[in-house]
């Protein structure tokens, strides 16, 4: 018998086909709907973070609440509106890789949102006084607030790109954990303990916490250098 | 300062009571799988579980315990076989693309996407010779055994097999699980999709969601192995008859459900004159018995097996006053497997996921 991390390694060294590609449709999932929740959800929250208007705290209430949503629910939802027999049946996206991104960045946007408002409400009024000085006005307001905040946005990323690569219920739901098409770490971890196969199910953690360490680690880096 | 060395002294000590309990429960467990032993082993599982999430590190420590437990083999045995009660057919079925398709508020909905013609094409060559061949000389090599036996009656194809074209190439299978984790299907689809160019998408789920996504439209056909479900499925309209073919349940092979249990056998089901008495002894003496639960094939089959006046259905309120010996683990069958070798329990699976078990020496 061999131990979890002796198949970890082996499974890594013997660059077995179907664990690289496992690893891709992960990094492109997680990659792509962390990111494009970060692009949706950052001028989200700098609005409601920044702007007073009618209704700003029933939407931030609203948003909280959303960043509690099980993925499972999330999931469901997707599968349901997606199926042959769903309002979205004929553009077939079910079991793709699209919608696995799709149901993520629903899932992700909220906590996008949620944590750049706390962020920005803070350090709005300063903000404005200092554009008011510097005589900025509209756009340019919020580029600069945007600016303030890149240390914070960073931070954001990773708690999106930290919930897209862990979270499995969605992408389980939406994905089908095809093999060579939709499986990722989460729903091959997931297989292989239905199976009973708890050694290999480790071995892929294991595989999965270091990749979530190296991608915290070059973010952390950037983080630093872009923000200083 | 005080306080953080008291904290830490106390997360240590919380982790080294975990992995105590872990592993003092495993030995004792196996010695005497006694019904006094099961809540507390049932208690400390997640506990172990959960340390690799937490120190990825330690896990190469901890494998090295377990090994001697390993090498002394699978303690869980076959029981019961063979009997007429528990053939296990698998059958296919092509998804109708006119079936009476409805959403989830029952309204019904039209034009729902179906790739009947990928779907006929891989049932073709299933049905075929070399098909039937590769189904049921699998496993021989790998575990000196046949998993699957086919069906004397089994319907056969001997006419062309359309090749894929862009539009068909895309086949949506939903199946079993034991098809899937016996490693049948990764040993016989590839021969298919490399000869005709389609590409089979296979979703492994139980019977019962392998039929719901049918039924949701989700899947081009199934192959399944619980023959009520299936006949609610051809009855509902969902399934249809193919060119050649007599009946829309292609019953093409089988294999046996077996019945497992602790080698000591407490309950003395081998004595047992047949499967429904044994499942009746298992019951009146209030034996640990692990159920799927999920709605599958073998819970299917499960459910057949007890006494009626137990009244065990898929509800969970039907077994809500057998919980001190029914459990109802909602899982894979591996993972099942895994718990009742675990629990010394008994458990009904199909021979070709326990063969696969036995042969990995109970790890899969």
């Amino acid at each position: 018998m061999k131990t979890a991390l002796q198949q970890a390694l082996e499974l890594i060294i013997g660059g077995s086909g179907e664990l690289s590609n496992i690893l891709l449709v992960t990094a492109r999932v997680s990659l792509t709907s962390s990111l494009v929740s970060l692009i949706i959800g950052v001028p989200i929250g700098l609005l409601l973070g920044s702007k007073s208007f009618f209704g700003r705290r029933a939407l931030v209430v609203i948003s909280r609440t959303l960043m509690g949503m099980p993925p499972g629910v999330c999931g469901l939802l997707f599968y349901m509106m997606f199926s042959g027999v769903g309002p979205f049946g004929r553009y077939k996206l079910l079991f793709t890789v699209e919608i696995m991104i799709l149901a993520q960045v629903v899932l992700i946007i909220p906590l996008v949102v949620s944590n750049m408002e706390t962020y920005v409400s803070r350090i709005s009024d300063q903000v404005r006084e200092t554009a008011r000085g510097l005589g900025l006005k509209g756009l340019r307001v919020y580029v600069l607030l945007a600016n303030e905040s890149v240390y914070q946005i960073f931070t954001t990323y990773l708690l999106a790109f930290a919930r897209a690569v862990a979270e499995v219920g969605a992408v389980s739901m939406v994905g089908g954990a095809i093999a060579w098409k939709t499986n990722v770490m989460t729903t091959a971890i997931m297989l292989y303990t239905n199976r009973g196969s708890f050694t290999l199910g480790v071995a892929l953690g294991l595989i999965l916490m270091t990749i979530s360490l190296a991608v915290n680690i070059l973010v952390t880096l950037l983080q630093r250098r872009l923000s200083r | 300062m005080k306080k953080a060395v008291s904290i830490i002294l106390a997360l240590v000590l919380c982790l080294a009571l975990f992995a105590g309990c872990g592993n003092s429960a495993k030995p004792a467990d196996n010695a005497s799988p006694s019904d006094a032993s099961k809540p507390a082993e049932s208690e400390t599982q997640p506990e172990p579980a959960k340390e690799p999430e937490k120190e990825p590190e330690k896990e190469p420590e901890k494998e090295p315990e377990k090994e001697p437990e390993q090498e002394q083999g699978v303690n869980t045995v076959i029981l019961m076989e063979q009997d007429d009660s528990m053939i296990n057919t698998y059958t296919m079925l092509a998804v109708d693309p006119e079936a009476p398709f409805v959403d989830e508020n029952g309204n019904s909905v039209e034009g729902v996407a179906i790739n009947s013609e990928g779907a006929k094409a891989l049932i073709c060559w299933m049905l075929s010779e070399e098909g039937l061949k590769l189904c049921a000389d699998y496993g021989v090599a790998e575990y000196g055994d046949h998993l699957f036996y086919l069906k004397d009656d089994a319907p056969k194809y001997e006419g062309e097999i359309a090749a894929a074209t862009p539009e068909t190439q895309t086949i949506r299978l939903s199946t079993t699980t034991s098809v899937n984790d016996s490693g049948l299907l990764g040993a016989v689809l590839p021969v298919f999709e490399k000869e005709y160019g389609y590409k089979v998408e296979v979703q492994s789920a139980g019977t019962g969601k392998a039929i719901a996504a049918a039924k949701y439209g989700n899947a081009d056909m199934i192959l399944v192995h619980a023959k009520a479900k299936e006949e609610e499925f051809v009855e509902a309209g969902y399934s249809y008859v193919l060119d050649g073919f007599e009946a829309e349940r292609l019953s093409f092979m089988y294999n046996f459900f077996v019945l497992c249990g602790p080698s000591d056998d407490p309950a003395g089901v081998k004595s047992c004159a047949n499967v429904l008495d044994a499942f009746k002894t298992i019951a009146d003496g209030k034996y640990t018995f692990i159920s799927r639960g999920d709605g599958s094939g073998t819970h299917t089959k499960e459910l057949a097996l007890w006494p009626k006046d137990l009244g065990i259905t898929e509800d969970a309120a039907s077994f809500a006053a057998y919980t001190d010996w029914y459990v109802s683990a909602n899982t894979g069958m591996g993972a099942c497997l895994v718990m009742a070798e675990e629990m010394g329990a008994y458990i009904l699976t199909d021979k070709a996921t326990f063969l696969t078990f036995q042969t990995n020496n109970g790890v899969m």
